[in-house]
This record gives C-alpha cells, structure tokens and sequence, in this order.
C-alpha cells in the first residue's frame, strides 16, 4: 500500500465499524428516495437533462429486464425451412430464371430511356432567387440595386479571381466559399472528407448552376483519389459524383451521398 | 528550479462531465432571450457571443489542464523516471499532445463558424450554425474521453506519490525483498512502513525522517530488488532502480544472513555485484541482518570469505538486528557520517567552496605556557567511576504497574508533601467570589502582619501627610481672577443659551443694534475694575464710518449701553466692497441688466422656472430654415 493512502492503511489495520454493512446497505436502499425528489424539484435546463438522462437510463433498465424475461418463457419451435429448398420432386425443374431475366432486361432499357441519374434525393424544394440572392445597395448615396450578394454556400474552383469589383454582379463571399464536403458512401457506410472538383448541376437553375451555389439536392463532382478505386480497364477513378444531402448555410458544411 | 508538489494540479473531468460544464456555463453566462423581429445585427451578435464563449471556456479550460501536468523535461530527471516507470513517458506525453490539438481544433471552429454567422440572415440559420458550432466542439471532446480518463488516473496517482527531495541528505536502503528493510526504517524513523512475511510487502517508494546532529536525514525505503537483468524487471523493482540511480544518497546495502528470506548469502552477494555499477559515487554500507538468528561469526567460512570479500574492496560491513534492535542505531550514525563526509567532500571540490574558504578562519587560543589544565573532577566521583558502583534504582511507576498487576490504580495524590489527614482532601476552587489559588501561601499570615508594621511606621514618619502650600501675594491674585474668569465664562455660556430658545424673529443684519463699540469695551471693562478714563495710550477710538457720502443723521440712536453714538450704523450691502463711483456706476447698470430679462418673463425670482408657452408662434413659424428664428 503506498505510504500516502491513510484510510485504507486504517481500514486494514483497524477494520471497520460494527454497523458498517448495515449502514451502506441502508444508504444504498434509499437511493431511490432521492432521485424521485429529484425528479420532482428540478425545473429549467436542468430539469430537461435530468429528464433526458433518466430516459436513457430508464431504457437500458426495460431492456435487460425483458432480456432476463425471455430467457424463462419458451418459445414456440416453428418448423423453419430454409431460403431456396425445394421438395424432391421438383428439384430437376427448370425455375423461371429465363423469364426472370428478360423482364429485367426490360426494366433496364425503360430506365436508361428516362433520365441518366437515379439520384438518392429526387425531388427537392427549388430556391427562388430572392433567398439566394440578397440586394447589395451600392453607390454613394447607396441607391443602386443592381449587385447581388449570394447567401448560400458556393463552390468557385482553384485559381478564381474576381471580376474588377464595380463591375461584378454576383457576391460570393469568402466566408461561404467551400473546397471540401463530407461524401458518404452508401454501402460502405463510411463517410470521407474529400475535395470539390466542382458543381454539376443545381436542380433549381441553371443559373445557380453556372455561379456554383451549393444547395440541398445539388450534384456535385468530388475528388475520390483518396478512396482508390479502379475501373474494370485497370485505370484510376479520380472523379466521381455526389448528391448534397443537407442545407449547407445553416450547417456549415456540405454533407453529401456519393452516387455510385 | 522544478517543482516537488504535484497536489495542485486541477482536476481533470471526464469528456462528458466537460462538455456538460462547459455548455451549462455557456447557457447561465450569456444572455438566453433573442426574438426575431429583432435587427438581424443584434441576433448575429447574440449567436456569434455564444460561439466565442465555448470556445473561450473549453480554450481556457484546456490550456490550464497543459500547463499543470509537469513536463518530462523540466523536472528533476528522479521525478522524470519515477514517472516514465509509472506512467510510460510515451503515453503521458500522447495523452497530452491529443489534448493540445484538441485544442487547436476548437479554436478552428469557432474562428470558421463566426465568420460563416456573419452571412447568417435569419434567426433560425443563425442558430442552426451556433447549434452546428457547439455540437462540433462537442464531438471533439467526446474523442479525448480516453486521454481525459489517463490524465485524472495520472494526476490522482502523482498527487499521491510521497514526497522525495532529490537534493537534500538521503540515506537508501535496498536489498532483496524480505530482508528486513522496512522494519529498518520503521525504527529509526516514524514512518510506519507495513511488515509482512511474504516478499513485495513493499510496492513503491516509503520516505521517513530521522536526525542526526541537528540535521534532518530522509530515508528511503525501495521494494526488494530480484536477481534478473534489467529489461525483465517488472514496475515495482524499475521503481527502486530509477532511485538507485538518480539519488545522491548513501546506499544501505542490507543482507539477511540468516537466509530467512529465502536467499542464499551467494545469491544475495551476486545481486549486490550486479547492481554496483549503480553505487558509483556514492557512500556504501553493507548492513547484515537478523543477527539474533545467526551470528557473523557463526557462518560456514565459505560464506564468510563472501563478506570479507566485502571487506577487501574497502565496503565497511556492519551487523544488526531489527529484531533486538542492537547495532541499528550504530549503523545509522556510520552511514550518515559517510554521507555528510561525502557530501562535504563534494562542496570542497566544488567552485563555490572557495569563495567561503577565504572568509572562514577558525581561531585557535595561543597556549600561553607548557602548563596543561585538564578538566576538574571531584576526587569522590573519580572513586566512583572506578568502582562503577550502579546508583540504586529508583521504583518508577511503571515497575509498581507491572508487580501489582491488576490491583494497580494511579494515585498522583500519594507523593503530597502535606499531613496525612489533609492530602486526600478536596479542595474548592472560588470562594465569596475570589479563587482560592490566588491566596494559598504558607506564611501569609506572617506576610500580612509585616505588612501592617510597615503601615504604621509610614503613617507615623508622615509620609501620607498633605502639606499645605504657601503662596505669595502674586499667586493669590492670579487664583482670585481666575476664579472670576471661570465665573464670568459660566453666565456667558448661560446666557447664550438662554438667548438661543424660543422662536423668536431674528432682525436681520442690518437691523441688528451695533454689538462692538468702543461704549461697550469701556463698560465692560470698567466692570472688571479695568481703568478705562485715560485714552492717550488706547489703542482703540472710534471707528470710521466707511459709506462716502454720510447724510445728516435725524434720528437718536442708542446703543447696548444707552448712548447716544453718531457712529453705530452697518454699511448696507450695495456699499459695501465698492471702492469709487465708477465700480458703483458699473455695478448698479449690470444689476438693472440682470433684471431686465426676469422682468421680461415675469419671473417671480431666480429660482422660478416656469414657461408660460412653450411654443410661441412668431418663433415657430416661418419658412426660414436655416437661423435661428429669434431675430427678424
């Protein structure tokens, strides 16, 4: 025992008190007591993380509780067969996989004829101009209309310059100028932070399009060297594309699904 | 200089408990009300302030948890190795660097998400980014939960290491384990060290104080130490290493001969030859044990050419028993001399010596003759050493205690140099009032009646009489106007105050009756006896009347006295301070002008602030914009 730890050197020495089990046994009985008071007197901020934190513990208590009870009720042993058995006198059938087949070959070529993108978020709700765009009152006694300052996040690509700054139309400020997005992929579940190469379409105008605003719904290209993949030929997949998935200037950052 | 107390360092809380802190003090010390039709610029200002002070909490937060935990480098390289031994120098070191980018991450995103609330153009995207930036700032604590959780462990732990300094005396004690060294340390020193039969009863370093010629002597107490090369050692014995190594101390080597450790003499004198290369430098004492058991000279000669090994490489050995307690003390006193001697052979050699060296000098006395003068003994005593006869012991208490047994009982009163009847008495403690152990004394009596004697002999020789003082005829007069003085300042007093009740109207200055006059000083004065006829050498007269011109007086004035007086007027205020006509020209045009503008207004006097219209037309209307409007 270390020459510091006095009460448990007292304790080894000494023993403890004659009703000292008793004592811990009662507190511990009471303990209840004392989070139901709790419970009742707290309000506030306070009263709501109390409350949250009891739920999850209240949870984790049902859980092991019903764990402990299915263990002494007996289940029912249903005569369980498995995926793709057949009985013997069918087993040197043909199945219809010919037919199977061709009706799929179907469905692909409707497909391709609709539209190239099947795209994880197909309908979004399209931005009008007066929530991306707010009026910059210019001039000396600010009475001109005309520049717009952009208020979403936007994407303008290495090596932009701005157009001379009495003649720009379109603000994008620094603060909303984003290089990279975190591109999930939907089968691997993972979740990378990979660089914009940039923006493919907006599905609210081409206009946006064209200025790089990124919005909910947004395509966007991304660099997944990172990830290494290759094609079939042997060569490496650099770009790949990516559908936003939310609301970028109010998270401050792009979250997106790779669309592979 | 580093620092030994490792018991300030702050608590370090675990991820959840911080973010919780954090976050609480964010909500209770920033203000919480924030509506929407408020200017956008103030809803951005009460976000972007919510932001900045999370991260001013975590950063502070943080950056004190870095700056108390010691760092490897700075402290004294025994602390430094105690710790890499307890703790793994390269954990420590991680644990601290993840929070340190921690930090440096938060300040990332609260430096971004500021800038981004400065676009934010509604209340909902602005508190969508505040919620954005705390939440991130959240998520990154929640990945330092295991660093949090080592450094607390760490920080308990160190608080809790006893506390070793490297650089004052030290004695060392190390050995196999079970040979005896913690029963050495628990008697010399208070320290109480556990004493058990099974080996590593010890598990880390034990610190006890001792003296020894009025200085203060640590000892160290280290766990046993086994035979095995060093990469095999396990925590407990690198501990006793890392002591070994970086502590200028005397080494107590101590062995156990009587093998009840479980060690031969052999394997105990390998250990100590594996070791050595640590002793370098320092005093050495090889200290045999359990000498009750088995006596030096009792062993077989094989293990005793071992110990005189010892002897041959000039390592005094020496033998004890912590059992019996003989020879411990003699074995503290030798390895503290070695040490000190040590230690003062250091500082010799040492730069700082000689500037000491040449302000000391010890004075030795000249010896005046060849005469030798020893010290005087009386012959008695000198018999009596001879003889060595023992003094008869006194019957102490305890011996009583011990022959009695169980029908000893403590009686302090026994010994009472007072009669028999009277010692067993009780005495109280007041009396009428007074304790009683302010008067107990055996001649009181006779003390109260020298007492009287004296009085009396005081009284008679007349030193208590009052003499009565003779005054000359200067003194008397001088007691006599004093005595009226203080009477005549007694009726003033009175009359003043008399004058003062009642609510009777004051007639203002200038009404008042002239108070100092000359009629007055003269009556006055004449009343205390003062011969007032004669006015050639006075150096009062009547004063001048200060007004330039003085009109005829047509009524009679008296004074206090009664008199008539051509002179008793006070000068009115508006003649008063003027020195010519000019200044009193000037002075009475400034007053009209004054006046002209309150007359204006109808102002009843200066204080009267009254407007009777507030707009009045001829001022407010008109197309004249620029000017004032009270000129036409």
């Amino acid at each position: 025992m270390p020459q510091n730890e006095h009460i448990e050197l007292f304790q080894k020495r000494y023993g403890f008190r004659m009703d000292y089990q008793e004592r811990q046994r009662k507190k511990k009985a009471r303990e209840h007591k004392l989070q139901s008071k709790m419970a009742q007197k707290l309000i506030g901020i306070k009263g709501k993380i109390f409350a949250k934190k009891r739920y999850s513990e209240k949870v984790q208590l049902k859980r092991t509780i019903k764990a402990h009870e299915e263990k002494k009720t007996r289940k029912k042993d249903e005569g369980k067969v498995p995926e793709g058995a057949m009985p013997a006198y069918l087993l040197d059938r043909e199945n219809t996989s010919q037919a199977k087949l061709l009706s799929s070959m179907v469905k692909q070529k409707r497909k391709e004829k609709a539209g190239k993108w099947d795209v994880p978020l197909p309908k979004v709700r399209a931005q009008s101009e007066a929530e991306v765009f707010r009026v910059l009152k210019t001039g000396k006694s600010r009475r001109k209309g005309w520049k717009r300052l952009v208020t979403k996040v936007c994407f303008v690509g290495e090596g932009f310059t701005r157009k001379p700054p009495k003649y720009e139309r379109f603000v994008r400020p620094m603060a909303l100028r984003f290089k990279k997005a975190h591109v999930t992929h939907p089968e691997l579940k993972a979740t990378f932070c990979l660089p914009i190469v940039g923006v493919k379409k907006n599905p609210s105008s081409p206009m946006y399009t064209s200025l790089g605003v990124i919005t909910k719904g947004t395509i966007i290209e991304v660099n997944v060297s990172e990830l290494g993949l290759v094609t079939q030929g042997g060569k490496v997949v650099w770009g790949k594309y990516a559908q936003v998935t939310n609301n970028p200037e109010n998270d401050g950052c792009i979250n997106a699904i790779l669309l592979v | 200089m580093s620092l030994y107390n490792f018991k300030k360092i702050v608590i370090v809380p675990t991820a959840k408990d911080f973010i919780d802190i954090v976050l609480s003090k964010t909500q209770r010390k920033t203000p919480t009300v924030v509506h929407k039709q408020y200017k956008i610029s103030r809803i951005r200002q009460f976000y972007m302030r919510k932001v900045k002070f999370s991260q001013q909490t975590f950063h502070d937060k943080l950056s004190t948890i870095l700056t108390d935990f010691p760092k490897l480098d700075d402290i004294h390289p025994f602390y430094a190795d105690l710790m890499n031994v307890l703790y793994d120098k390269d954990h420590y070191k991680l644990a601290l660097g993840q929070i340190n980018i921690a930090l440096h991450l938060i300040d990332n995103v609260s430096k971004d998400y500021v800038r981004l609330l400065k676009y934010g153009d509604s209340l909902y995207r602005c508190k969508q980014l505040k919620k954005a930036a705390l939440g991130r700032m959240a998520t990154i604590m929640k990945r330092q939960a295991q660093s949090l959780q080592y450094l607390e462990q760490v920080r308990q732990h160190l608080s809790r290491l006893p506390s070793i300094d490297p650089n004052t005396r030290t004695l060392l004690i190390c050995g196999f384990p079970n040979v005896g060294k913690s029963s050495f340390i628990n008697k010399i020193t208070r320290a109480d060290v556990e004493v058990q039969p099974y080996a590593f009863t010890t598990k880390s370093l034990f610190v006890g104080h001792t003296d020894h010629r009025y200085l203060r002597w640590q000892v160290v107490d280290t766990p046993g130490i086994l035979d095995h090369p060093l990469e095999n050692r396990n925590t407990i014995e690198m501990q006793a290493i890392a002591a070994l190594a970086h502590l200028r101390a005397a080494i107590l080597y101590v062995m156990d001969i009587s093998e009840q450790c479980g060690h031969t003499i052999e394997q105990q004198v390998a250990l100590f030859e594996s070791i050595k290369p640590l002793f370098a430098n320092k005093p050495l004492l090889v200290v045999l044990n359990k000498t009750d058991v088995i006596r030096l000279e009792e062993l077989k000669p094989e293990q005793k050419t071992l110990i005189q090994g010892f002897i041959n490489d000039d390592i005094p050995v020496m033998e004890m028993s912590t059992l019996s307690e003989e020879g411990v003390m003699a074995v503290k006193t030798e390895a503290c001399e070695r040490l000190l001697a040590h230690r003062i052979e250091v500082k010799i050699k040492s730069k700082k010596v000689e500037g000491i060296l040449n302000r000391l000098h010890v004075a030795v006395p000249k010896p005046r003759d060849g005469v030798v003068r020893p010290a005087f003994v009386p012959e008695n005593v000198i018999k009596q050493r001879l003889t060595k006869e023992p003094k008869p012991k006194k019957k102490t208490e305890r011996d009583l205690e011990v022959e009695l047994e169980d029908d000893y009982s403590l009686d302090l009163k026994k010994n009472y140099d007072l009669p028999a009847d009277f010692k067993y008495d009780v005495i109280p403690e007041f009396w009428e009032g007074k304790n009683i152990a302010d008067y107990i004394d055996p001649d009181i009596m006779a003390k109260l009646e020298e007492l009287e004697r004296e009085e009396e002999l005081r009284i008679e020789s007349g030193v208590y009489d009052k003499e009565e003082e003779e005054m000359d005829d200067e003194e008397k007069e001088i007691h006599r106007l004093a005595s009226k003085i203080r009477e005549k300042k007694a009726i003033i007093a009175i009359e003043s105050r008399i004058g003062r009740s009642g609510g009777a109207p004051v007639m203002p200055r200038a009404g008042r009756k002239r108070e100092r006059s000359v009629s007055r000083l003269r009556s006055e004065f004449e009343e205390l006896g003062v011969d007032m006829s004669n006015k050639s050498g006075a150096h009062f007269s009547r004063t001048k009347s200060r007004s330039a011109s003085r009109p005829p007086i047509k009524k009679a004035r008296a004074d206090s006295t009664g008199r008539v007086s051509s002179s008793s007027r006070v000068t009115p205020r508006d003649q008063s301070g003027i020195r010519n006509v000019e200044l009193k020209a000037k002075a009475k045009k400034m007053g009209h002008k004054a006046q002209g503008k309150m007359n204006q207004f109808g102002k009843a006097g200066e204080a009267d602030r009254h407007i009777a219209v507030k707009m009045p037309r001829h001022l407010y209307s008109g197309k004249r914009g620029i000017g004032k409007t009270d000129r036409r």
